[in-house]
């Protein structure tokens, strides 16, 4: 069998940052994708974290691929019949460093294996991956179509549900109840209009999560975040919330009712589709993460469920790229050792530890949980738009005062015992 | 036998989209021409048959990130060696820029007995390069190719000429150009991938060849590349499916589509 340093199995963000730390430490690394490029059929709402990934790899960013720059934040609640939109306009956000930007997958992946390329490292698109081969406890290599290749170690970038790495017993088979299921659309609109719809200044962006009623109460949200010259709109839905739902809906019709609702279609008016796509999410949380490394392999990105939904910020690719990073540093610190073996790849586990990767995974370890109870979806963003429609209305009969409308309201759908336990649940988020 | 096949990167057209009735060309990866990887697959059939050969990729392009991928393709294939000519002038040559470049490359790397070529890029699909280089190095050319064998004093050519086949000979050098049903282009191996990075890649300049960017300049404008605009008739048809069908049929008849 013939052998190679390091193979990379999935060329998105995971295994393109894994593949770029080793190939800038001289190491010989092989990264195995299955699109026609990397990129091509990657999926993500649309915003990188930047802020937690920016000391890594610092001397990339300048020139990275972003579109805009997140300076403003909408959250809409919707309830049947009405719903209440907050927007947070901050003046850090709208200050360089920015924290956080759009991106569109196809451009920032392929520009990530083009950098990769640059360091001498070599991205083989167009092909798959059939099989990790194991002998015994240890990863010795692929196997992908007629050719079986060698590696000290293997990086398992595959993603969400992990396929191959279930297979040989690398992970659990993936279940339904830790995953969600994302649909997008991308909706090309002029760059002035997007300024104009959106307030924006030139070149700055926003973001919009809608709750509730968008996805018929079950759980999971929609979003909306503005590109260049282009949205991202889409929606993600639980799949045990879909399964479990009496009145059985088709998911992707989920994404078209969206886009018709009446605060939506202004936004979205006159956008020429460019690009749809649907994908699995992780959304197990912690208690899902599989064993990290072993012998002569290392998991990363998604395929390790290294992924956070907390409701208002939902990260994947930054976990993703931190991993790839310290992956690579394990395993170029295990090959000048000459220890490929699970002791030698340790480390990654460790550094992951102690930076925001499993820190913030291990923060959020509630969050998976609360966010099962489907009231989340209904009750709340129903109740506050309540409350306010309240506040707002004038009607043929004499009002009652302000406080006991606020009071009546809150005492109606917040002071009872259920919800009481609900939100004091929710301290552990 | 020394053997030279000429490859052209184009965008991957299947990922060109039009919007205001022009493509957009922002952001499309780059592709191997299909007809030149049967040129390609040609040419390691002919080292390998005939032995003591060697395959040169030659290729030509406005940058060498354009080519990087797509020439390691070729090298990964198995051509033992490739020459890149690259030079941001290239940017906006013709066919006949293109010819009198690759004819001089060649003359540069001296030794040829065949040049091989697809009969057509997958982009202009001119089938001009071929036989313009053939003239400027004033060889032989035979165009078309199902079947190349080497012997005699030369090769042995099948062109495939739709309604026929002719047999044709030619001394060495000589140019051909290949169509699809000779060969189907072998696809490479990881492996042969991750070594074709490290086989001997010489990259040169026009100035390299003695040309003057004048001298590629292309001598036609274009003035629009516009997508064909048709006109949609616009009819929606109510009803269930069983009053639908009947719509179309009427719709069909009126129009003349059926019932002619
Ligand atoms: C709808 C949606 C919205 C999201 N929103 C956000 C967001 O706003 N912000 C955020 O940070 N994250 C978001 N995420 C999560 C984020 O997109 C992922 O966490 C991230 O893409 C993970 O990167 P990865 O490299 O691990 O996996 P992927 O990007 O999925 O890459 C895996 C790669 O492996 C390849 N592959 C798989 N199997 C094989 C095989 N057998 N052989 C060869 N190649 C193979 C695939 O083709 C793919 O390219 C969202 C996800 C979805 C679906």
């Amino acid at each position: 069998m013939e052998k190679v340093d390091c193979i990379i199995v999935g060329g998105g963000l995971a295994g393109l940052s894994a593949a770029y730390g080793l190939a800038s430490e001289g190491l010989e690394v092989m990264v195995v994708e299955r699109g026609d490029y990397s990129g091509a059929k990657n999926v993500t709402g649309g915003r990188l974290y930047l802020s937690p990934i920016r000391d890594i790899y610092p001397e990339l960013w300048e020139s990275a691929p972003f579109e805009r720059p997140v300076t403003r934040e909408l959250v809409t609640l919707m309830g049947d019949g009405a719903s209440t939109t907050l927007e947070l306009a901050s003046d850090c956000f709208a200050t360089a460093p920015y924290q956080s930007y759009t991106v569109l997958r196809a451009r920032l992946d392929q520009w990530l294996a083009d950098q990769v390329m640059e360091k001498g490292g070599m991205v083989i698109t167009k092909n798959r991956v059939d099989e990790i081969l194991v002998e015994g406890s240890k990863v010795i290599g692929i196997r992908a179509g007629a050719d079986d290749i060698g590696a000290d170690v293997t990086i398992i970038a595959e993603g969400v549900l992990g396929l191959l790495s279930s297979k040989v017993g690398l992970r659990e088979e993936p279940l339904a109840r830790d995953h969600a299921l994302g649909y997008k659309e991308i909706l090309e609109l002029p760059s002035s209009v997007i300024q104009d719809r959106w307030h924006l200044n030139e070149g700055e962006g926003a973001a919009h999560l809608f709750m509730g009623e968008v996805t018929k109460g079950m759980m999971g949200g929609g979003f909306l975040y503005t590109n260049k010259d282009s949205i991202s709109l889409g929606i993600v839905v639980g799949m045990s919330a879909m399964r479990e739902r009496k009145e059985k809906i088709e998911s992707h019709t989920l994404l078209d009712a969206f886009k018709e609702l009446p605060q939506i279609r202004p936004l979205v008016e006159g956008g020429t589709l460019v690009e749809y796509s649907a994908h699995a999410i992780p959304e197990g949380g912690i208690a899902k993460v599989p064993k990290l490394f072993g012998d002569g392999y290392l998991m990363v990105g998604d395929a390790a469920g290294l992924a956070l939904n907390a409701l208002l910020t939902v990260r994947g690719m930054d976990f993703a790229i931190a991993s790839g990073f310290y992956a690579a540093r394990a395993v170029a610190d295990a090959k000048s050792r000459g220890d490929c073996s699970a002791a030698g790849l340790a480390q990654y586990e460790q550094s992951l530890r102690s930076s925001f990767v499993l820190k913030d995974l291990e923060t959020a370890k509630d969050i998976p949980h609360i966010m099962e109870n489907p009231r989340l979806f209904t009750h709340y963003p129903q109740a506050v738009s309540g409350l306010l429609e309240k506040l707002y209305t004038i009607g043929p009969h004499p009002s009652q005062k302000l406080s006991s409308t606020v009071i009546g309201g809150v005492r109606k759908d917040f002071m009872n015992a259920r919800t009481l336990k609900e939100l004091y649940a929710m301290r552990k988020i | 036998m020394d053997i030279v096949v000429s490859v052209k990167t184009n965008l991957d057209l299947q990922m060109i989209r039009i919007k205001n009735r022009e493509p957009v060309l922002e952001a499309i990866p780059y592709k191997t021409g299909d007809l030149d990887k049967n040129a390609v697959e040609a040419a390691l059939q002919l080292r390998d048959a005939v032995g003591d050969s060697k395959v040169i990729a030659l290729t030509v392009a406005e940058s060498n990130r354009k080519v990087r991928e797509t020439i390691k393709e070729v090298l990964a294939m198995g051509a033992d060696e490739a020459v890149l000519i690259v030079d941001p002038a290239l940017e906006s040559t013709d066919q006949a820029g293109v010819a009198r470049t690759l004819a001089a490359a060649l003359q540069k790397i001296g030794s040829y007995d065949l040049v091989l070529f697809g009969e057509g890029s997958s982009d202009d699909y001119s089938g001009q390069v071929g036989p313009r280089v053939a003239e400027l190095l004033g060889v032989p050319q035979i165009g078309y190719a199902r079947k190349i064998t080497a012997g005699g004093a030369g090769v042995l050519v099948e062109r495939s000429m739709d309604e026929f086949i002719e047999t044709l000979e030619a001394p060495l050098p000589a140019v051909l150009t290949v169509v699809s049903e000779i060969n189907e282009p072998r696809i490479p191996s990881l492996m042969n991938i991750m070594k074709a990075g490290k086989k001997p890649t010489e990259e040169w300049s026009l100035a390299d060849l003695g040309l003057d960017p004048a001298a590629v300049a292309s001598s036609c404008e274009t003035l629009s590349n516009l997508a064909e605009e048709q006109d949609r008739k616009h009819v929606m048809l109510e009803g269930g499916a069983v009053d639908q069908a009947a719509g179309l049929v009427n719709a069909l008849l009126k129009e003349g589509i059926l019932g002619r």
